[in-house]
């Protein structure tokens, strides 16, 4: 089945959150959308490791992947 | 598309860090070192009491300054103490504790002068009802006086909240949790469906985007803000999306912590209804607990209203977190497939990663639930009188001391981090799709934990 086929477990390859267009620090997030930390937080679980793409001007998951895949970026906040 | 194939130096993120990386962690990890510590001392004949210390009543001056004058040296142990453990936090996640520190001093003399001022005998009389005199009161500093930014740095509403619900799991039986929790899930989730549905199909109808209509969506039937960002980052939502969403949910969540208490008041609803009725149609967690803890202190001061302030917290924190905030990442995954298989079908090749179930779950839950089951296992074996002579002044009345600062903390937050001007500007049509959706959650918010479930609500035991 066709929705079956969209799970997985596990995204192999480059992920977002290691691209050069990929952005998570959450208090750059906090910062770019006022009032995100009056009824939630930058920091909260439900957040996981979102950020916002500059290249396709999306925000999303920094486990997905894609095509336009830049490497190079470490994710400070993720990393310490 | 470009596509670069130099090689990354970046270091691939564990799953450990999550612990010590996010504010939910933080709040379990706070939450139960405080009720294990209180525990222990408990067992051992001891007590936190002496640092939970919190203002009595008082009917003048003379007896407000007596007050001050022997507990003073209390207050600035307590004052020592959430500022050490708070900084530890902030270092961790990532803030600068040079700046979390005078602005937290801040709060906390703040939140100290309004728990003071709602123990005031004459505070019923004049509705000083603390929560929402610590949202107004922020309000207005944040936006008619205005604050330096660098202050923000201890304005965290999410991680004072957490906090104070884990602190609540403490004071809560595990069994009412059991005994509550299905019906809590099940009237829960009819309305999260049924609101999420009307705001979704009337966006849809008015030509807004799926992802868009889809971030609203959840914003309006799961836990606001926090359903809305999670969802914008499962379904890849345009960058413009999420402010909308915030923008609408920050603006009706601010209504209903003022309107909810008083449409409940007028009709003098016994407090575990109307705050079920609270956790069923109000948006973010702070919110709700500041319009459930409001509306539960009018118990016993305002004529016609039944029940206690515990019943209104108990029934709001069941519907809400456990009705409502855990199943987020359940909604995230759904949602994220049909983006995938329906809505952008022809756009990409991504897979939906099923762990977003448990990545995006609400970690504070857990220390809610530890704490609850811990003390229900210490007292179990009490009477009810050996628990309201022994048990509860000395282990649970201080963590309800403590839960009461941190929520104090959280509401005067709210309210000094809403700065209106600063929200993003939503288009007619965000908004329409999101009031139908209010108002559909909010009538059958009230028929199901009114009509329906009222007798059940109004009858939970908390002790």
């Amino acid at each position: 089945m066709k929705i079956f086929e969209s799970l997985t477990l596990n995204h192999t390859g480059p992920r977002c959150q290691n691209c050069a267009h990929f952005q998570s620090d959450p208090a750059l997030i906090e910062q770019t959308y006022p009032g995100l930390a009056t009824m939630s937080s930058g920091y909260a679980s439900v957040r996981d490791r979102d950020g916002l793409c500059n290249f396709h001007q999306v925000y999303l998951s920094g486990r997905d992947n894609c095509e336009s895949f830049v490497a190079g970026r470490v994710e400070v906040e993720q990393e310490h | 598309m470009t596509t670069n194939n130099t090689e990354t130096t970046a270091v691939k993120p564990s799953g450990w860090q999550e612990f010590w990386s996010k504010e939910d962690w933080w709040a379990v990890w706070l939450g139960l070192g405080i009720v294990i510590l209180a525990a222990v001392l408990y067992l051992s004949g001891s007590s936190i009491s002496w640092i939970a210390v919190a203002p009595a009543k008082w009917s003048n001056f003379s007896q407000l300054t007596a007050q001050f004058a022997r507990n003073g040296v209390k207050y600035l142990a307590l004052l020592g103490a959430f500022t050490v453990l708070f900084s530890i936090v902030v270092s961790f996640i990532g803030q600068k504790p040079k700046a979390f520190i005078p602005s937290f001093i801040f709060i906390f003399i703040l939140s100290a002068i309004i728990y003071t001022l709602g123990n005031w005998d004459q505070a019923s009389k004049y509705n000083l009802e603390p929560p929402l005199v610590a949202l107004v009161v922020g309000l207005i500093i944040s936006n008619v006086i205005g604050l330096p930014r660098w202050l923000d740095a201890g304005f965290r509403v999410e991680f004072y909240i957490k906090l104070g619900i884990v602190l609540l799991g403490a004071t809560l039986p595990f069994t009412l949790i059991i005994w509550a929790g299905p019906v809590a899930i099940l009237q829960a989730s009819i309305v999260s469906v049924v609101t999420f549905l009307v705001i979704f199909f009337v966006a849809r109808k008015l030509g807004l985007d799926h992802r868009l209509a889809a971030v609203l969506g959840a914003g309006g039937a799961v836990c606001g803000v926090s359903a809305s960002i999670a969802v914008a980052g499962a379904v890849r939502a345009k960058k413009e999306d999420p402010p909308i969403a915030i923008t609408l949910v920050v603006l009706w969540a601010i209504i209903f912590v003022f309107a909810l208490p008083l449409i409940s008041r007028s009709l003098s609803l016994p407090t575990g209804t109307a705050g079920a009725w609270i956790g069923t149609s109000e948006f973010a967690d702070a919110a709700g607990l500041a319009a459930a803890q409001s509306y539960g202190g009018l118990a016993g001061h305002h004529l016609g209203i039944t029940g206690t302030p515990d019943q209104a917290l108990a029934a709001y924190t069941l519907i809400k977190v456990i009705g409502r905030d855990v199943w987020i990442g359940i909604w995230s995954l759904v949602l994220a497939l049909i983006s995938v298989t329906v809505w952008e079908r022809n756009e990409t090749k991504s897979k939906v990663q099923v762990g977003q179930i448990w990545w995006r779950f609400p970690k504070f839950v857990i220390g809610f639930l530890v704490a609850s089951a811990l003390i229900t296992f210490i007292v179990y074996n009490h009477t009810l009188g050996d628990y309201t002579k022994t048990v509860k002044p000395v282990l649970i009345t201080p963590i309800i001391t403590l839960r009461t600062w941190a929520f104090t903390f959280s509401f005067l937050s709210i309210g000094l981090t809403t700065r209106f001007r600063e929200l993003a500007a939503v288009g007619s049509k965000p908004v329409i799709a999101f009031t139908v959706g209010v108002i559909a959650n909010v009538i059958l918010g009230y028929f199901l934990s009114v009509i329906v479930f009222g007798h059940y609500w109004a009858a939970i035991v908390t002790h």
